[in-house]
C-alpha cells in the first residue's frame, strides 16, 4: 500500500495523466474491436436506417464547433476595427496583433465564478442562454454555405430559419425575466417588443423573393441567382426595397447598433445579461455574435447570391494527376521544399547585409509555404465547386459583419418610440407595397407571356 | 503642548468556531455567516428605509398605479461621475426623478475656511475638474476685490487665453459625452484628441494636466513658455478643420439630430426661474453672458458673439456649445494678437492678511456662472467662502426636464445639462 | 459703482433696511431682517426699475454669534451685483421665509443651506439634508463644528501655523472666534 502511493505520488501530473489514460484507452480499444467485429453490421445498418437523424445531429456538432472560433474571429473583428475608427490601437498585445485576445476572453468567461443571484428564478435563469445559444446554432441548419455543404435542406427552409430564429426572443425574455433585476427585466421586455415587431417586416420583405423564386428551399434560391453567372442576377437587383427592409430589419433583429437597445449599456447597463457571469454570460456574448453572422449569412443567401461568385469566373483546366509523375513525385516533395526555400531566402540575404543566414532561411521557408498554400488553394479553388462556394460565401458574409462593426462605431442608439415607430410607419407598409408591387408584376408578366392569370 | 491622542481603535479578532446564535428578529445568511439578516427582510423593501422627511419625500415614494422605482447609479456605467437617481417609472416612462447627492462631497468649504488664502486654490481646483481654471478664477478675484489689488494686464490676457483654451477643452469632452450617451461611440475618442491636445499644452504652461492650480492672488504662476506657445501655435493652425470634422459626425447625423431635437425642451422663464445660467440658459434665447453682461477681466476689450439659439431643447444646447467653441477660437486669436509685456504677478506680501469685509465675484465658465463669495476677518484664512457652482444648479433643472420622456432620454437630457460631479458635490 | 441703485434701493426699501446700503467694486450690498425677506425679495424681482431676475447664489453664514443668509442677484438695469444679507437669525433656531415662490432653483441651494448651517427655510417643500447621509445630526459649516481629523488635534499641531484651526481644541464652547464683517 505504502509503496503503491509512494511510487504514484512521485510521478509529475502528465505521468499521473498517462497512467490513467494509457490502460483506459487500451481497454476502450479493445472494447470497440470487440464490439465493432461483433456487432459492426448492425450498427452499420441502424446507422444507415436512421441517416436522417445522424445527419442532423453530426451537421450540429460541426456548427457548434465552428461557431464558437467565428465568434472569436468576429469578437476580435469588432474590437480591432472599432479601435481603428476610433483612432485608437486596439487589442496588440496576446497573439500577433492582438488575435489572441478574444480566445483569451473566451478561457476568462470559463475560469469565472458563475453565480445566481439570490431571488432569481434558478432554472429559467440557467436556461435561458442554453436557449439563445441553441436557437443560434440551430437556425443555421439550413444555411446553404456551399454546393453540397449544408445542414439540412428542407423545402420550407426560410420558414424554418425564420421560425426557429424567432426563439432568441424567448431565451432573451427569460434571461430578463428571471434575474431579479428591474435593468434586466427592462431589456428582457425590449427585445420581446423589439424583436416581435421587426420580425414581421423581416418575414413580409422576403415573400416578394418567395414569389420570384417559388421555393422556400435556400439552396434553390441560391442555385437560381447564378443561372447567368453575373451578380446582376442577384435578388438585390430585383427585389432592391425588400433587400433594403431585409437588412434594416435583420440589423434589429440581430439586437445590434443602431437598434441595440436591449443591451444599451448607457440606459440599462446591460439589458438582460446585467446579472449574468461567467460561462452563461460567455453564452449570451457568443450567441449575439454568432447572430450577427447567421443575419449576414441568411443576407448573403437570400440577396447577395450566396455562394455564387459575382462575375462568372472563367474555367481554367488545371488537372493535377500525381499518378503519371511516378518515382518523380516523391522526388518533387524531396526536393521542391529545400530548393524553393533556398530560393526564397536568397533575396533577404543578399539584399540586406544585416540579415543573418539562418534568418533569412527561416524567412524563405515561410515564404515557401505562403506560396505552396497559396497554389494549393489556388488549386483547391479551381478543381472544388465546394471551396470556391465556401470562399464566395465567407468573403460576402464577412464583408457584411464588417458592415455590421461598421455601423457600431458611427451611429448613435435610436429610442424605443422611433424604433417601433420605424417598424409599424415605415417598414411594414413598405414591406407591403414591395409584396403588392411583385405580385402584380408577377401576375402581369405572366399575363402577357400566355400564361393562365 | 501634550495633547492626548485617542487610542487607535484595533481590529477586533475575527470569531473561530461556530458564529454566536443570531440575535432576536435576526438570523444569519447562509453565504456569509458573519452578515446579520432581519427575519422579516424582503426583497421588496420600500425605499428609502426610514420615514420620509418632507413632504415632497412622501409624495416621491408613494408608487401610484402601475408605477415602480429603478435606482440609477450610483454604479451606472452612464451617470457623470458618482451620482445616484432614483427614477420613478411608469412603462418606460419617467414619472418623476430624485437626484441622491453627496457621494463626492469633500465638505470643500469648511476645507477652505481652515486653510491659508494661497492653499485655497488648490482645494477648490478640483470642484469641476473640467475645467478648473474657472474654479480658480471666481475664488482668486474675489480675494483680489477683498485685497483691492489690481491684477498686471499681460496677467489678465494670460488668464483670459488660459481660460478659453479650458472652455474649449471642456466643450469638446460635453461633445464626446453627450454622442456617449445616445450610444455613439466614436465621437467620445475623437473629441479626446483636441482636449488632450489643449490639455498637453496647459501642462506646458501650469504643469498639470486636470487641476492646474495655476491663477495666484493678484497674477498667475508662471509667464508664457516655449513649449506653450509652440504647442498653441501648432494647434491653432488645424483646430477649427479638427474641431469641424468632430461636429460633423454628429450635426449631420440623421439618428443624433432626431433624438436631441425636442428633447427636455425648457422655456426662458423657466430656465430663469431655475437660476439656469451659462449654455443651458442661452440656448433658450437669454444672451445672458457675464463676459458682455457684466464684464470682468480684459474681456471688453475683445470682439467676439455670445451665440444663443431660442429651441431650448438639448440640440439647442449642444449647438450653442459648438459655436461657442469658434467664439472662443476667436478669442485666442486676439489675445495672442494684443498679448502686452509687463510683469505677471501684483506685488503683494507672502502672507495675506486682506482687511475684513465681503467680496463676490462671478465668471463665465463653460457650463455656466462660477461665483465665490469670501468674507475676511481680518486673519490669513478666510472666514467663510462660498462657492457658487453652476453644475449643482442644472443638475436641480433636470427634475423639470425629464418627466414625460422616456429612460432611454434620463442619461442624454442630463448629460445635455453638463453636470460635473465634483462641482456638484463640493 | 452704481451710486444710483443705491439711491433707490434705500428710497424704496427706507423702512426695513438696517443701516444705508453699503458699496464697494461692483457690489452694493443692502440688509434686512428675516421678516422682510419675501416682501424685499418680491419686489427687486418684480418692480419693473429693479428687475433683479436672476438669482446668482444663495449663501449661509455663521459669524459665530449669528447666522445669516445672502442673496447675489443680477440685473440688466445696473452695472452693479445686489447682495442681500438677511441678519440677525439666532444661532439656536435659525429661521428665514423661503424665496422658492420666486425662483424654483433656490430649493437646492437652500436645502444645501439647511444641510451645513441648519437654517430652516419655511416655504420650502422640500427641506431634506442634500450632501450628508440622513441620519447625520450636526450641521457641518457652522462654526462650533471641528473637522475630526483637524490638524490641531494631531500630535503635529503648532508646527505649522496656517495648517492650525480657528479654536484651540480645549477652547470653552462659548469662545468662537467673530466676524467683524
Amino acid at each position: 500500500m505504502t509503496v503503491m502511493t509512494r511510487t504514484w505520488d512521485r510521478l509529475t501530473l502528465p505521468g499521473k495523466a498517462l497512467f490513467i489514460l494509457i490502460p483506459l484507452l487500451a481497454v476502450l480499444t479493445l472494447g470497440l474491436v470487440i464490439t465493432l467485429a461483433l456487432f459492426g453490421q448492425q450498427i452499420l445498418d441502424i446507422l444507415v436506417f436512421n441517416l436522417p437523424i445522424v445527419r442532423f445531429v453530426f451537421a450540429v456538432t460541426v456548427l457548434m464547433l465552428i461557431f464558437v472560433p467565428m465568434a472569436f474571429v468576429i469578437i476580435y473583428m469588432e474590437m480591432k476595427i472599432i479601435a481603428l475608427m476610433n483612432l485608437r490601437m486596439g487589442p496588440d498585445r496576446v497573439g500577433p496583433w492582438g488575435t489572441l485576445l478574444s480566445t483569451i476572453h473566451g478561457l476568462k468567461v470559463l475560469m469565472k465564478e458563475d453565480f445566481t443571484p439570490s431571488g432569481a428564478d434558478a432554472v429559467v435563469f440557467t436556461w435561458a442562454p442554453v436557449v439563445v445559444f441553441s436557437t443560434a446554432v440551430l437556425s443555421a441548419m439550413v444555411l446553404p454555405f456551399a454546393p453540397g455543404l449544408y445542414g439540412q435542406d428542407f423545402n420550407i427552409g426560410l420558414l424554418y430559419f425564420f421560425a426557429v430564429g424567432g426563439m432568441t426572443v424567448v431565451g432573451l425574455l427569460m434571461g430578463g425575466w428571471s434575474s431579479f433585476n428591474k435593468y434586466s427585466l427592462i431589456g428582457g421586455i425590449r427585445s420581446a417588443a423589439q424583436i416581435v415587431s421587426y420580425e414581421i417586416p423581416l418575414t413580409l420583405s422576403v415573400v416578394g423573393l418567395v414569389i420570384l423564386a417559388g421555393t422556400m428551399s435556400l439552396n434553390t434560391i441560391v442555385e437560381q441567382q447564378g443561372l447567368s453567372g453575373w451578380a446582376t442576377d442577384w435578388y438585390a437587383f430585383r427585389q432592391p426595397l425588400g433587400f433594403l427592409i431585409f437588412a434594416i430589419a435583420a440589423t434589429a433583429e440581430a439586437n445590434r447598433t443602431p437598434f441595440d437597445l436591449t443591451e444599451a449599456d448607457s440606459e440599462i447597463v446591460a439589458g438582460f445579461a446585467t446579472e449574468y457571469s461567467g460561462m452563461r454570460f460567455g453564452f449570451f456574448f457568443f450567441a449575439e455574435y454568432i447572430n450577427v453572422f447567421i443575419i449576414s449569412a441568411i443576407t448573403v443567401v437570400l440577396f447577395l447570391g450566396g455562394w455564387n461568385a459575382p462575375f462568372p469566373v472563367p474555367h481554367i483546366a488545371w488537372e493535377l494527376n500525381p499518378g503519371t509523375l511516378g518515382i518523380g513525385l516523391l522526388l518533387l516533395l524531396a526536393i521542391v521544399p529545400v530548393v524553393a526555400t533556398l530560393v526564397f531566402a536568397l533575396p533577404f540575404y543578399l539584399f540586406r547585409s544585416k540579415t543573418r543566414w539562418w534568418v533569412a532561411l527561416i524567412l524563405g521557408f515561410v515564404m515557401f509555404n505562403v506560396v505552396a498554400g497559396g497554389l494549393l488553394s489556388l488549386w483547391a479553388y479551381i478543381n472544388f465547386d465546394w471551396v470556391a462556394g465556401l470562399f464566395w460565401f465567407t468573403a460576402k458574409a464577412f464583408g457584411l459583419v464588417f458592415l455590421f462593426v461598421w455601423m457600431r462605431g458611427t451611429l448613435p442608439r435610436v429610442r424605443i418610440d422611433q424604433l417601433m415607430g420605424f417598424a409599424w410607419k415605415w417598414l411594414l407598409p413598405a414591406a407591403l407595397v414591395n409584396l403588392f408591387v411583385t405580385a402584380l408584376a408577377v401576375m402581369v408578366i405572366d399575363v402577357l407571356n400566355g400564361g393562365a392569370a | 503642548m501634550a495633547t492626548e491622542t485617542p487610542p487607535r481603535p484595533t481590529a477586533e479578532p475575527r470569531p473561530t468556531g461556530e458564529p454566536k446564535p443570531a440575535p432576536k428578529g435576526t438570523h444569519r445568511s447562509e453565504d456569509d455567516p458573519n452578515v446579520l439578516l432581519q427575519d422579516d427582510y424582503d426583497f421588496y423593501e420600500p425605499i428609502p428605509p426610514y420615514a420620509p422627511r418632507t413632504e415632497r419625500e412622501a409624495e416621491f415614494y408613494t408608487l401610484g398605479d402601475g408605477e415602480m422605482f429603478l435606482n440609477m447609479g450610483p454604479q451606472h456605467p452612464s451617470t457623470h461621475g458618482v451620482l445616484r437617481v432614483v427614477l420613478k417609472l411608469d412603462g418606460e416612462r419617467v414619472v418623476d426623478i430624485d437626484p441622491v447627492l453627496g457621494y463626492l462631497h469633500r465638505g470643500v468649504e469648511k476645507l477652505v475656511e481652515n486653510a491659508d488664502y494661497h492653499q485655497t486654490i488648490s482645494q477648490v481646483d478640483p470642484l469641476e475638474y473640467i475645467s478648473s481654471l474657472f474654479c480658480e478664477w471666481a475664488p482668486v478675484t474675489a480675494y483680489e476685490r477683498l485685497l483691492d489689488v489690481e491684477v498686471p494686464r499681460r496677467a489678465e490676457y494670460i488668464r483670459v487665453l488660459s481660460g478659453e483654451l479650458n472652455r474649449i477643452s471642456s466643450h469638446a469632452l460635453f461633445l464626446g459625452w453627450f454622442a456617449l450617451d445616445l450610444g455613439g461611440l466614436t465621437p467620445i475618442l475623437w473629441s479626446f484628441i483636441e482636449r488632450d491636445e489643449i490639455v498637453e499644452m496647459l501642462a506646458a504652461l501650469t504643469g498639470q494636466r486636470m487641476l492646474f492650480n495655476y491663477f495666484r492672488i493678484g497674477g498667475v504662476n508662471g509667464d508664457l513658455n516655449h513649449e506653450f506657445m509652440s504647442r498653441l501655435g501648432d494647434w491653432m493652425s488645424r483646430a477649427a478643420s479638427q474641431l469641424e470634422a468632430g461636429m460633423g459626425l454628429l450635426n449631420e447625423n440623421e439618428i443624433f439630430v432626431r433624438r436631441a431635437s425636442g428633447l427636455g425642451v425648457v422655456d426662458r422663464e423657466t430656465a430663469l426661474r431655475y437660476c439656469m445660467t451659462g449654455p443651458n440658459l442661452r440656448a433658450t434665447g437669454v444672451p445672458f453672458d457675464l463676459r458682455r453682461t457684466h464684464p470682468y477681466s480684459i474681456y471688453p476689450e475683445l470682439d467676439f458673439d455670445i451665440p444663443t439659439r431660442s429651441e431650448g431643447d438639448c440640440l439647442a444646447r449642444y449647438l450653442v456649445r459648438m459655436e461657442e467653441i469658434k467664439q472662443s477660437l476667436r478669442i485666442i486669436d486676439q489675445c495672442l494678437e494684443q498679448m502686452p509685456d509687463g510683469p505677471i504677478m501684483a506685488k503683494l506680501p507672502r502672507l495675506i492678511r486682506p482687511r475684513p469685509g465681503r467680496a463676490w465675484a462671478a465668471v463665465e465658465g463653460p457650463r455656466g456662472v462660477y461665483g465665490a463669495y469670501a468674507i475676511s476677518d481680518g486673519s490669513d484664512q478666510p472666514f467663510r467662502l462660498k462657492i457658487h457652482d453652476p453644475s449643482f444648479i442644472h443638475l436641480q433643472a433636470v427634475g423639470a426636464l425629464l418627466p414625460g420622456h422616456l429612460l432611454a432620454d434620463t442619461m442624454a437630457i442630463m448629460a445635455s445639462l453638463d453636470p460635473i460631479m465634483g462641482g456638484v458635490d463640493k | 459703482m452704481d451710486k444710483a441703485l443705491a439711491r433707490r434701493l434705500e428710497a424704496r426699501f427706507e423702512s426695513v433696511l438696517h443701516g444705508p446700503a453699503r458699496q464697494r467694486h461692483d457690489q452694493t450690498e443692502i440688509r434686512i431682517g428675516a421678516g422682510d425677506v419675501q416682501e424685499v425679495l418680491r419686489a427687486l424681482h418684480d418692480e419693473p426699475d429693479l428687475d433683479f431676475r436672476m438669482l446668482a447664489d444663495l449663501a449661509g453664514v455663521d459669524t459665530g454669534t449669528e447666522m445669516q443668509v445672502v442673496y447675489h442677484l443680477w440685473s440688466a438695469t445696473t452695472s452693479d451685483w445686489l447682495r442681500v444679507i438677511t441678519e440677525g437669525l439666532s444661532r439656536e433656531d435659525p429661521r428665514v421665509p423661503s424665496v422658492t415662490f420666486l425662483w424654483q432653483g433656490a430649493e437646492w441651494m437652500e436645502r444645501e443651506t439647511y444641510d451645513m448651517f441648519g437654517i430652516t427655510f419655511e416655504g420650502n417643500r422640500d427641506l431634506r439634508r442634500i450632501y450628508m447621509p440622513p441620519d447625520y445630526t450636526s450641521f457641518p459649516l457652522r462654526k462650533d463644528f471641528y473637522l475630526p481629523d483637524d490638524a490641531a488635534r494631531s500630535p503635529g499641531a503648532g508646527v505649522r501655523h496656517v495648517e492650525r484651526t480657528q479654536s484651540p481644541v480645549d477652547a470653552a464652547p462659548g469662545v468662537l472666534r467673530q466676524t467683524r464683517a
